[in-house]
């Protein structure tokens, strides 16, 4: 592929911590307080800590895509694994209150199954499940990363070829024999560490817990970015030839953020869980995966701050013109999309920077002052 | 069975008594009686009757021609409605009994058919079979013989020794033999029997499997070491026979489902190959070609109304009849090609031309209008698959040493090779060819020497989305024609290319070949290897559930194997050598 | 009075919008929600059941509502996009405050929101046949149990000799369910196992616990598994079962069809095809494959012609987006969502309110409704009597009807009955 010139974003805005800070305030105190007081509905809430792990998968695109200029189709894929890990958990958390009220989870029951399957047991414990949440996604990618980075794929066929794996977990998660629940997945969740997911406190909890990563995500890529790897990483995306006879393992650079990518990918999975309620294959298809690199492209990649902005803004639109417009909102969607692509190519984060260059170049000359 | 042999055999000593009851005046008794098994033993007396009057009778009722006027306070009377329509829809009433008109007029709509179930159909089938044995019509002779053969009548045995020594057509004799040895099975006479099973053995026919089991399980076999012989050899040569075809089906099958990747990923490794841009459209592109064929075939029918967005577009139809209304799939196909090429165009004018110099984001680009376009398609179509039929050309087949090749699929692979070699010859033949192997090569150099490389860029995605669009026709005969038709295929066409090569035809077919193969032989044979493994401890365990859904194992297994190949070629088969980095 | 003006722009677009949408006159109302997806893959089955219930609303208010007040239906698109359902569903409920919801087509999307309506007790009315093994007092099964089709589709094929079943299915709960059912009763109806065709699954000591073959979603080449039905069947007496979901159908009749196969020398029975998905299907070349559900367009009752008269009126009247008006017909899933809403509406008037703990009394106390189909009837533990009728299909994509059950009572509890 002989095109050379490669995309640079706009360097992140300079308030970012400003932003960070109002975010923290926002998030993990004033949006809870208002729930508890009812100012907000508990729905609102439920759909903002949604809207917040969709913003770590985005955080996950945004490291390899604007960090790298890697674009992986697959990310949805880690997110998923660690959404089922814990999905595991919380399915045993149902014990036999489920539709047959037998021991083991329902799906097992109508697939014909009288007794737990060996690879099931140790979901019981709490501390496994979080530890596989991030040792099974981690494993796959580094597996994965290990042999795509050691042949040097890149560019679109890393693109294809992260869609195909993301594309296979979807198909083998599918089938109702591989015991994860197939095409249903995991769903009628009854409680997490013995409190009720039902109650709006306890969804309250799971929101400021996931604000916090997020939040704590962010100082850490901020950190990252600031440090010689950050750099190493950015000479990567802009040369990584160079990079290479400069005496730098890039592969090694690659995978390292890879893994962490799929790392950051299994958390918003795993707090998606319970705070959504279902866990199924369909969030390993790669359109799921390819949405969230829209959510990055219009919140705007190589930054902190647009991805969140993208993911929280394309799926409140979409909660919004599911309900409003449901015969056209894929359309409002694509055309969105494509303007974006098309014209706004840093995203919504530049779109203040955008608006005061149109200004600057439309606004009357002011005439020069009188020299005095 | 048994007991069927003894009840048939009843029958025809009931028929032997009643003797002359003429047979218009049986169907309209068993048009009458209550419950189909009643009907079923009228109409058993039927069985080898050389009436002329039975076949129009009981091909009317199968058709639902056959209705029952129902005169209150009176007994029904079957009737068949005969003549010209008057103004009010009704027609001559002929009572079925006594073949002369009943002095009424009336509407086929407000009486009921005589009802009939596939069980009473397959009676009237054994009925008529044994005029169609000596029927002109080949298929009707072969069906016929099937069914007589599953049947295991004894009755029809003398018909059938009548027919062999007038046979000359080798596939009818083979039927006619197969027939024979299946109802002989049933004979008393040991020595028949085993004459049968050794027919069957050397006829190695596929459909005696259950048959030979049944004898199997007799009593009277379990007694007798020579039958139980001759039946577990006649099994074996069956079984060895089996094999044989199972193996020729799936090179067949993988022949055709190579045929149909080729045509889905040919159009999209030529845009890729150029513009080094995947378009993630290029499903759109394959549907837009299904519902030319679509609109097309309404066209020849009886027209189309459609309405996008509340607009009414009423299409005409021509309203044509006959072979012409067949031919209408072979418009279809140029005007598929051409209507997508022109979507094609419009995407790159529109769209694409501005992303050059940003692949990654042309894909995501593309994308948006995918997302764009399927709605479109819904909203102007209907959510709904649309129906397009197969005409006659294509919805045959032929059995070639009993391994079954579908007409369709035949056509696939003939018209994969076609647009292959079709595609090389513009590449490499014609001067457009030449630029766009120019500028594929290298863009900048061809522009250097005065290539205009936004044109070629513009026929080059008109090309590519033209053969989409053809692959959109070819996909209407064989699966669904929706909105998220292009959904289906977009993953696979990638991976074609991508194990392919950029812009290599050789690599895009012997990928296409490659892949079609290994997913068919996946699923043939998965299942066996799975069953041999069974106690093998560990593995067996895991594959021994493998034959429920070995079809869904053929795709992971493919796509992983894929991500492995890429090791050993980065950048697929035919990778383009260059010498520049970066 | 600051914190409040930062949550209002914090969220902003779930909460100005909502009330945007939100009608002004709740008072004479009742607001109605329908949670299908109008896009994505079930686009295709679950577009009609939207068009069947936007005409039922009309025609209820055009009669004057329900205990007064008429009916503003909330539609939203489930995108056939399962986390989305859950999350319409709790905004129906929790936002919307919707008084009872049509919807959900897939057992996937019925299981992903039934936790939100057993949480807020909201009532869920669910039209499509379904595997069964539930039984929530939050939803109101209007559906066809596994024993108002699948058990008498098998006891048809009997009498009529068949003698061997081919399981084939979809590879997600329903057809699962199913097939595990009619193993148990298949094999107390004394076929034998070796007449079972699509491959078994067996447990961790090789006892079989289930048959039948299994593709994905959105499968498209069906030639290994015809050719293998095409051996499987060789010696007659052999019918499929199929379970396959309504998009897969088309490239495995397609696929049946070119392969010679026929009604006659090997039925086939699916339980996922009704009229509205024979739209899709090449209809000539299925003639006499067999059907079974509770309704077919080809009832002949007056209060069948009558419905099916005034839906297709409806539709050229409407101005929905990119609804089809042409050649439309009418099947199971869109009458037994046209009860649901005439039963909903009995409930309600029988208890004289909206409550749902209340309407769900009403329910299980027993309320029938004369539906196009025939009558249908609550039962107590939330599911349907109705008749079930098998149909072989005609060349125009209709069904004729060739026996009909009256009064089946729906039993959601099968597995293991039959041992």
């Amino acid at each position: 592929m002989a095109s050379s010139e490669k995309y640079a974003p706009p360097a992140p805005p300079s308030d970012t911590v400003a932003a960070l800070l109002a975010f923290t305030v926002l998030a993990v105190l004033i949006m809870p307080m208002l729930d508890v007081f009812g100012a907000i509905d508990h729905f609102t809430l439920n759909l903002w800590g949604k809207y917040l792990c969709y913003a770590l998968l985005a955080l996950s695109v945004n490291v390899l895509w604007g960090g790298t200029g890697l674009l992986s189709l697959g990310q949805g894929l880690f997110f998923a694994l660690g959404g089922y890990m814990h999905g595991m958990y919380l399915m045993r958390m149902i014990g036999d209150q489920g539709q047959y009220h037998k021991p083991i989870p329902d799906f097992l029951v109508f697939l014909g199954w009288t007794d737990l399957p060996g690879f099931w047991k140790p979901f019981e414990n709490f501390s496994f499940a979080i530890l596989m949440a991030f040792l099974l996604p981690g494993i796959i990618a580094g597996i994965f990363g290990w042999l795509a980075f050691r042949s040097r794929i890149k560019g679109v066929y890393f693109s294809i070829l992260t869609q195909a794996l993301t594309y296979a977990g979807a198909l083998i998660f599918f089938r109702n024999n591989t015991l994860m629940g197939g095409n249903n997945g995991f769903t009628d969740f009854k409680a997490e560490l013995g409190f009720s997911l039902r109650e709006p406190a306890t969804q309250r909890g799971l929101f400021i817990a996931t604000a916090v990563m997020l939040i704590g995500v962010v100082i850490f890529l901020r950190w990252l970015e600031g440090t010689k790897f950050g750099l190493v990483q950015r000479a990567i995306r802009d040369g990584e030839n160079r990079t290479l006879f400069s005496g730098y393992a890039t592969p090694a650079f690659k995978l390292f953020l890879f893994v962490l990518a799929a790392l950051i990918a299994a958390i918003g999975g795993a707090l998606y869980v319970p705070q959504v309620g279902i866990i199924n294959p369909s969030d390993m298809t790669p359109e799921k995966s390819l949405e969230a690199i829209v959510w990055v492209a219009v919140g705007g990649r190589g930054t902190l701050l647009g991805p969140i902005l993208g993911a929280v803004f394309v799926n409140m639109l979409k909660s919004y013109a599911t309900r409003a417009i449901p015969d056209l909102w894929l359309i409002l969607l694509g055309g969105l999309f494509l303007l974006v692509v098309l014209f706004l190519p840093g995203g919504l984060v530049s779109l203040p920077e955008k608006l005061r260059g149109l200004w600057q170049r439309f606004r009357p000359t002011p005439t020069p002052a009188p020299a005095a | 069975m048994r007991k069927t042999f003894s009840i048939i055999t009843a029958f025809f000593c009931l028929f032997a008594k009643l003797g002359a009851e003429e047979a218009r005046v049986s169907i309209a008794r068993a048009a009458l009686a209550k419950g189909e098994s009643a009907q079923g033993v009228i109409l058993n007396e039927l069985m080898g009757r050389a009436d002329e009057s039975i076949l129009p009778l009981l091909d009317a009722w199968r058709k639902d021609r056959l209705y029952l006027y129902e005169p209150t306070g009176a007994p029904a009377v079957p009737v068949l409605l005969e003549g010209a329509k008057d103004g009010k829809g009704a027609q001559v009433a002929v009572s079925v009994a006594t073949g002369k008109a009943i002095g009424l007029r009336l509407v086929a709509d407000d009486l009921n058919s005589v009802a009939h179930s596939a069980n009473l159909r397959r009676i009237m089938k054994a009925v008529l079979d044994l005029t169609d044995l000596s029927s002109a019509n080949r298929a009707k002779k072969l069906g016929a013989l099937a069914a007589i053969g599953q049947g295991q009548q004894v009755e029809k045995l003398p018909a059938l020794e009548r027919r062999l020594p007038l046979e000359t057509d080798p596939a009818v004799i083979k039927a006619l033999r197969e027939a024979l040895a299946l109802v002989r099975l049933k004979s008393p006479d040991v020595e028949i029997r085993l004459a049968a099973l050794r027919e069957l053995e050397s006829l190695q026919s596929l459909a005696s499997t259950d048959f030979i089991k049944s004898l199997q399980k007799d009593p009277a076999t379990l007694k007798d070491v020579r039958l139980a012989d001759a039946a577990r050899t006649a099994l074996l040569a069956v079984e060895r026979h089996r094999t044989v075809v199972d193996f020729g089906g799936t090179l067949f099958r993988s022949l055709s489902l190579g045929s149909i990747l080729i045509i889905v990923a040919l159009g999209l490794a030529i845009t890729f190959g150029l513009m080094g841009v995947i378009n993630m459209a290029h499903g759109e592109m394959i549907a837009i070609g299904a519902y030319t064929t679509y609109v097309v075939q309404n066209v020849f029918a009886n027209g189309l109304a459609l309405s996008p967005f509340g607009v009414s577009i009423n299409l005409p139809g021509l309203h044509t009849t006959g072979w012409w209304r067949e031919s209408y799939f072979l418009f279809a196909l140029p005007l598929s090609f051409l209507v997508a090429a022109g979507a094609g165009i419009l995407l790159e004018r529109g769209v694409i031309r501005f992303l050059y110099r940003r692949p990654l984001e042309s894909l995501l680009a593309t994308w948006g209008v995918s997302l764009l376009l399927q709605q479109l398609l819904r909203l102007t179509f209907g959510a709904n698959n649309v129906q397009v039929g197969s005409p006659v050309y294509l919805s045959g087949n032929w059995i070639v040493g009993d391994v079954l090749l579908g007409w369709n699929r035949v056509f696939v692979i003939g018209f994969a090779t076609l647009i292959v070699v079709g595609v090389w010859l513009v590449l490499t033949r014609t001067s457009v060819g030449l630029l766009i192997r120019s500028v594929t090569q290298n863009r900048s150099m061809a522009a250097c020497m005065g290539v205009r490389t936004e044109r070629v860029n513009m026929l080059t995605f008109a090309l590519g989305s033209g053969l989409a669009g053809l692959a959109g026709a070819f996909l209407s005969q064989i699966g669904n024609v929706g909105p998220s038709l292009g959904q289906s295929y977009v993953v696979d066409s990638f991976m074609v290319v991508v194990v392919g090569g950029v812009g290599d035809l050789v690599g895009t077919v012997i990928s296409g070949l490659g892949i079609g193969s290994f997913d068919q032989f996946t699923q043939q044979y998965s299942p066996m290897v799975a069953g041999a493994l069974a106690n093998v401890p560990f593995v067996g365990g895991a594959l021994q559930n493998l034959a429920q859904d070995s079809a869904v194992f053929g795709k992971i297994l493919v796509l992983c194997v894929i991500i492995l190949f890429l090791q050993w070629r980065p950048s697929g088969l035919f990778a383009a050598r260059t010498r520049s980095l970066d | 009075m600051s914190t409040t003006r930062i949550a209002s722009l914090l969220s902003v677009g779930a909460l100005a919008l909502a009330s945007l949408v939100s009608p002004a006159r709740a008072e004479e109302t009742v607001k109605v929600g329908v949670l299908h997806s109008l896009s994505g893959t079930m686009a295709i089955s679950e577009t009609s059941l939207r068009d069947v219930l936007l005409f039922t609303f009309d025609e209820i208010n055009a009669k004057g509502g329900v205990l007064g007040k008429k009916i503003t239906p909330v539609v939203v698109d489930g995108a056939s996009n399962w986390p989305l359902f859950a999350e319409k569903a709790k905004q129906l409920l929790e936002q919307d405050k919707v008084a009872v919801t049509f919807g959900c087509w897939t057992s996937v999307s019925r299981k992903s929101v039934l936790p939100v309506y057993e949480k807020n007790n909201g009532l869920l009315f669910y039209p499509v046949q379904y595997e069964g093994e539930e039984e929530s007092k939050n939803v109101a099964y209007t559906a066809e149990a596994v024993n108002q089709q699948a058990t008498p589709a098998v006891d048809y094929l009997l009498a009529q000799g068949v003698k061997k079943f081919y399981l084939l299915g979809s590879d997600y709960v329903y057809p699962q369910t199913t097939n595990l059912v009619l193993l148990e009763y298949l094999l107390s109806k004394g076929v034998a196992l070796e007449n079972i065709g699509g491959g078994f699954r067996k447990d961790a000591s090789g006892k079989i616990i289930s048959a039948g073959k299994y593709t994905p979603f959105g499968h498209t080449d069906y030639q290994q598994i015809v050719a293998e039905i095409k051996q499987f069947s060789a010696g007659g007496g052999a019918a499929v079962v199929s379970t396959l979901n309504g998009d897969t159908n088309v490239p495995f009749f397609k696929e049946y069809a070119a392969s010679g196969l026929t009604a006659e020398s090997c039925p086939v029975v699916s339980f996922s095809i009704s009229e509205d998905e024979f739209r899709g299907l090449p209809a000539d070349k299925l003639v006499g494959q067999l059907g079974c559900w509770t309704y077919f367009q080809t009832i002949k009752s007056p209060a069948n012609k009558k419905f099916v008269a005034d839906f297709q009126a409806w539709l050229g009247k409407s101005t929905v987006p990119g609804i089809v008006k042409d050649g439309r017909v009418t099947c199971s899933p869109m009458v037994l969502s046209y009860d649901g809403v005439y039963l909903w509406k009995a409930c309600v008037e029988k208890a004289g309110s909206f409550e749902v703990d209340k309407v769900r009394d009403a329910w299980k106390s027993g309320v029938s409704f004369d539906g196009p189909g025939g009558k249908v009837t609550t039962q107590p533990n939330m599911h349907l009597t109705k008749n079930v009728f098998i149909g072989e299909t005609k060349a125009d994509g209709q069904f004729k009807i060739l026996k009909s059950f009256d009064n089946v009572y729906g039993e959601p509890w099968l597995k293991g009955k039959f041992k």
